[in-house]
């Protein structure tokens, strides 16, 4: 590590063709931390031989003793890139010197939206993959989103010691897998990824370009094929005795990067490479990647590992490699550590992986501005963002809240898109519900500091530049969780985030002493803020409800809440997940309600949606801000509405963007534009508390079939039509057979195939079901695939481990929400019961209201 | 001009009456239309809760009250009107013709602040009589007008509500000056009109300048006229009322001390008041 001064670091900021905001992404478990602790360790601030144990971005102590990471954690790296090196990048560059900001972020599914609150911020991705497993639930889950914020991804084929020495592959089955593994995560970047890249261009990893590196994160090994390109380019250029420049050393390194890999072969006898596998005497050759990069490696741990000494000896000396004195000692694993540390280093290779290949902000803002930025693409700001142009008016985006030393007290992180913040300026702070020219969530206010965040360190320091992350002090009042922060007037939001997960599961917290409710109010606010997904909502009835993704991030959160956020101690309920409230048939009969003065009529009906389009309002292929006509093509082509209809949608709902639709039908009526406004906010009110137990709404249509209305403007104002269209459309969902929908995980288990029998049975008692099963090639490790509901999840995790002799790991993704069979009206049924249990636990009156409340008669 | 008070015990008749007085005509006759067996017709022009005191007015005001009784409905509701045998609109004719004939009037004081509705269909009758309609609340700021109304000494209850945010349980009984603050935080939220002009509430005055003795009522009880879910609407039956004199002049003090206890009252009766249930038992008048 090179030690910097802030100054110095502050000089390199301004550099901004050389910065590289980048995050680590992954499946839980596949080495993020590790791996990004060898990159630490080449630029960063832990000693070189800790490196693989410390796990230096896990600054939690329930992350160090978890050996889990929960939060996201910037640092920040300098790297040196060789003079030869430098010819590789294709965008411009500044110098030799690269800042990179590396965000190493938790692969567990109940922390993703750590992750997407990482990647705003960062324009590349380092996907880390274990090439045992291959590529799992999350590994996907987390590369979609990447690639649907712009960020270019680079592979890093991780834990390939396992592969060697647990395993025992043979080289060219490893090739197979390495394939194989490539293929599908371009699989997942075609199927989510612009056509033809869009804006970004290509952005497939491929090896022959660099983008995929191989190794083992844990023994601080790694290359990609430009390693192996250069050493053979050395080796003739010396028998050549040839001095290149750097650009025709870099055009050489690449052509011979093209023959190390695929279906590339290497004769030995006639030391040539060709394009079939049968060699001049007709021998069968090996392939290039697994005769000259492979084997070798093979050679070296068979050679340590099996105490060849002589063999390793000769090994070392022919390649090159010199042990420090302590290292010569040792032997067998340490030794192998030791050596392949010194002949690939990971932080080199990785690196310069990252250097080369991921974009500067000044090339990624370019084509991220108009994701990033809400307003038009022409003003200040967004010209500031595309051109990252520091003297730009700032603008800011916040994408989560650190907590400080200083209990209560958050630092507000964030990266610098345009323009540039320092310690005293006066900025807008504009939260998520701030409009353009209102005054809501806005506030204008100094900045107190700057900081730089490095893992468990800060440094102050006196102003950030655009392209760079940056903590900021005494904004944390102002923001819920995000924001966006500008010194421009007419700014509008930056984008907020959208999350991958919601948070479905749910407990009651309450103070063991009533004394201490006010620290618990407290301390409910400042853990809202401390993480991005969790929501701490009071219910009407004065419960305290905090709501996680999962099992485990409710865990972490209430600990945090109990031991950090409120201090005081807690009794907590047992989690409960959230439910939806639909409809499964048309409402049997036209329901009407009357307004209050009785001179206003609404007559409307629900029905069901068409299977699919509730995910596409949520995927966002059906939105309110899309245009009207194209909508309604969508709609009519795909689930067959009627085109008329399709065009006279008023608005979605609840907060005007869920799966719920209000649709218009009526023909001719007068004044209905009068009372659109109030019927839209009685549908909004509706769809967010349904009649049968104040749940959302999903998946349900309401028509507007003729209203009879006052003819004077002042007997039909919000007042009489609001609770009118509110009870008309509660009077339609009851009528319409009602139906609960729960949440529903996609559990994706691995274990070995003497388990699985136990898996189905566990699975089987919690009413999941397997809907798929297959080995894992080249592995004795089978996947078992499952739609398991979310309610029956509690615990599930150490049942499947007491079951299957802990060898079974499940990893559970929400995935869809599926109706609860069974009329919720009849007593008999399990919604009913489940009806009547939120009902009590939100303290509405018991039993669902009757039809009369609703129904008005002609 | 000689005047007639189309009255309904609302406010904004009464505050009409003294516009009228203020601007120097005078009132020789008040006149009125009571529903015929039920409290509230739900009419699309006539506030007909409150029916039972209206009587009281004659002996407060000192003038002569002309009743009819309305015998028609609502049947032709478009926005223009034209003479319709049937319609609750040819009650109010006939009763303007017998007090036209009777005293020789030459005006009609109207309380419409914004109702076309209702301003289209006294036009109307007016034009047929040649009698000239005065409505000085005409498209007036409501919240000003609300505010005015308060500070020129008109005293009015809740009696009815109907609107999203108005509670029957909670409201009614309660005095217009201490519903001002809230009236206007429903308006902003929800586009409640703040002086009730689409039917959210009405009112009865209880005292105004004009009036020479003050109605006390004595006993009442809440009705809820439909349960609706999300707005109920309830009014309230007076069962029992008189006419008191005034004293000659309480000081401003006493005067605010005792409106407290007596909301205050009204209040505590009519927050254990469930659907129907007499409230008789509140035999102490209220007094202001």
């Amino acid at each position: 590590m090179v030690n910097f001064t802030i100054d110095q670091i502050r000089a390199i900021m301004d550099k901004k063709a050389n910065i590289r905001n980048m995050s680590v992404i992954a499946h839980v478990d596949h080495g993020k931390s590790t791996l990004t602790d060898s990159l630490v360790s080449k630029a960063g601030i832990i000693a070189s031989s800790r490196a693989g144990e410390t796990r230096f971005t896990d600054t939690r102590k329930d992350e160090q003793e978890r050996c889990i990471t929960i939060k996201s954690t910037a640092i920040s790296l300098f790297y040196e890139l060789h003079d030869n090196d430098t010819a590789f990048i294709k965008q411009g560059i500044n110098g030799n010197g690269f800042l990179i900001n590396l965000i190493d972020s938790p692969g567990h599914v109940d922390f993703s939206s750590e992750v997407t609150a990482a990647l705003r911020v960062t324009d590349g991705a380092l996907v880390v993959v274990d090439c045992v497993s291959g590529v799992c639930v999350q590994t996907e889950t987390v590369l979609r989103q990447a690639i649907a914020e712009r960020i270019k991804p680079v592979l890093m084929m991780n834990k390939m010691d396992r592969a060697l020495l647990e395993l025992q592959l043979e080289p060219e089955r490893l090739y197979q897998t390495f394939q194989r593994i490539i293929e599908s995560v371009n699989v997942i970047i075609s199927t989510y990824g612009e056509d033809d890249g869009g804006p970004m261009g290509l952005i497939f990893i491929d090896p022959v370009i660099g983008t995929v590196g191989f190794g083992s994160g844990l023994h601080g090994w790694a290359f990609t094929l430009k390693q192996f390109a250069e050493k053979f380019i050395a080796k003739y250029a010396a028998k050549g005795d040839l001095t290149l420049t750097p650009e025709e050393r870099c055009k050489k390194v690449e052509a011979m990067m093209k023959k190390l890999w695929g279906e590339r072969f290497f004769d030995p006898e006639t030391n040539k490479f060709t394009k079939t596998c049968s060699g001049s005497k007709n021998t069968v050759l090996s392939r290039t990647f697994v005769h000259l990069i492979l084997d070798p490696i093979y050679k070296m741990f068979d050679a340590i590992m099996n105490f060849k000494k002589e063999e390793a000896a000769a090994m070392l000396e022919k390649l090159d490699i010199k042990l420090d004195t302590e290292d010569k000692d040792k032997e067998g694993k340490p030794l192998l550590k030791a050596v392949m540390r010194r002949w690939l280093p990971a932080g080199e290779a990785l690196l310069q992986m990252i250097a080369i290949h991921l974009p500067s902000p000044v090339t990624a803002q370019k084509y991220r501005c108009e994701l990033l930025y809400e307003g038009p693409g022409d003003d200040e700001a967004a010209m500031g963002i595309k051109n990252c142009d520091s003297a730009a008016p700032l603008m800011m985006y916040i994408s989560k809240m650190v907590p400080t030393t200083d209990k209560g007290r958050f630092y507000a992180f964030g990266r610098v898109f345009s323009g540039t913040v320092s310690t005293g300026l006066k900025v807008r702070i504009m939260g998520p519900n701030y409009t353009p020219g209102k005054k809501e969530d806005l506030y204008t206010k100094q900045i107190q500091r700057t900081i730089l965040m490095m893992g468990r360190y800060t440094e102050p320091i006196e102003d950030v530049p655009c392209g760079n992350i940056v903590g900021l002090v005494g904004v944390d009042q102002y923001l819920i969780k995000t924001g966006t922060i500008t010194t421009f007037e007419a700014a509008h939001n930056m984008r907020v985030m959208k999350f991958s997960v919601s948070p479905v599961v749910r407990v009651a917290v309450e103070v063991k002493n009533p004394a201490d409710l006010p620290k618990l109010v407290e301390g409910l606010k400042r853990l809202a803020k401390s993480d991005p997904m969790v929501q701490c909502i009071i219910e009407e009835s004065g419960e305290h409800i905090v709501a996680g993704a999962g099992e485990l991030h409710l865990e972490i959160c209430l600990k945090d809440l109990e031991e950090d956020h409120a201090c005081v101690p807690l009794k907590k309920s047992d989690p409960v997940v959230s439910y939806r409230e639909t409809v499964s048939e048309e409402s049997s009969i036209m329901c009407l309600s009357k307004s209050p003065n009785k001179h206003n009529r609404l007559f409307m009906k629900a029905r069901p949606f068409p299977d699919g389009l509730a995910e596409d309002i949520e995927k966002g292929d059906v939105t309110p801000r899309q245009e009207l006509k194209a909508r309604a093509r969508y709609l009519v082509d795909k689930y067959e509405w009627d085109a008329g209809e399709a065009r006279k949608i008023w608005c979605f709902g609840p907060d005007g963007t869920g799966p719920n639709l209000l649709v218009d039908v009526t023909k001719g009526v007068q004044y209905l534009n009068e009372i659109k406004d109030s019927v839209v906010a009685g549908f909004q009110w509706a769809s967010k508390e349904g009649v049968l137990c104040e749940e959302n709404m999903r998946a349900c249509r309401y028509d507007v079939h003729d209203v009879s209305l006052h003819t004077d403007a002042i007997h039909r104002g919000g007042g009489q039509i609001i609770p009118t269209a509110r009870r008309v459309l509660y009077a339609c969902q009851l009528t319409a057979e009602p139906r609960l929908m729960e949440p529903v995980y996609l559990v994706e288990i691995q274990c070995p195939e003497a388990v699985v029998g136990g898996i189905y049975g566990v699975l089987n008692r919690r009413r999941g079901h397997v809907f798929e099963e297959c080995q894992v090639m080249g592995t004795p490790m089978f996947i078992v695939k499952a739609f398991l509901p979310v309610n029956e999840s509690f615990g599930f995790t150490a049942d499947l481990r007491s079951n299957t002799g802990g060898q079974a790991f499940p990893q559970c993704v929400f995935d869809h929400w599926q109706i609860l069979p069974g009329d919720p009206k009849d007593a008999t049924t399990k919604p009913f019961q489940v009806v009547a249990d939120i009902r009590k636990r939100k303290g509405i009156k018991e039993g669902i209201p009757l039809l009369d409340n609703y129904l008005d008669k002609m | 001009m000689k005047v007639v008070a189309l009255i309904s015990g609302g406010k904004d008749s009464c505050y009409n009456m003294m516009q009228c007085v203020a601007s120097g005509h005078e009132i020789v006759a008040l006149a009125n239309l009571r529903p015929a067996s039920t409290d509230e017709l739900d009419s699309y022009m006539y506030q007909t809760v409150g029916h039972q005191a209206i009587d009281l007015y004659s002996e407060a005001m000192d003038l002569p009250l002309y009743r009819h009784t309305i015998q028609g409905s609502s049947l032709a509701i478009g926005r223009d009107y034209s003479q319709t045998e049937g319609d609750e609109v040819e009650d109010l004719f006939q009763l303007l013709h017998l007090v036209k004939e009777k005293e020789a009037v030459e005006a009609v004081s109207v309380g419409a602040i914004l109702s076309d509705y209702q301003r289209v269909r006294v036009e109307n009758v007016c034009l047929r009589l040649g009698l000239t309609p005065l409505a000085y609340l005409w498209r007036r700021d409501q919240d000003s007008l609300l505010s005015d109304m308060i500070s020129t000494g008109l005293h009015a209850i809740l009696i009815k509500v109907a609107a999203f945010g108005l509670d029957p349980d909670k409201h009614l009984g309660k005095p217009l000056a201490d519903m001002q603050p809230y009236l206007r935080q429903l308006s902003e939220k929800y586009g409640v009109h703040i002086c009730g002009e689409g039917g959210e509430y009405e009112t009865f005055t209880l005292d105004c300048p004009l009036f020479k003795k003050k109605i006390v009522i004595d006993a009442m009880e809440t009705v809820i006229h439909s349960a609706d879910a999300f707005a109920p609407v309830g009014y309230l039956r007076f069962t029992q009322m008189h006419v008191e004199n005034k004293h000659a002049v309480s000081s401003p003090l006493l005067r605010d001390k005792t409106k407290q206890t007596h909301t205050a009252r009204i209040t505590t009766c009519c927050a254990h008041n469930s659907v129907v249930q007499c409230q008789s038992m509140c035999k102490r008048s209220f007094c202001i």
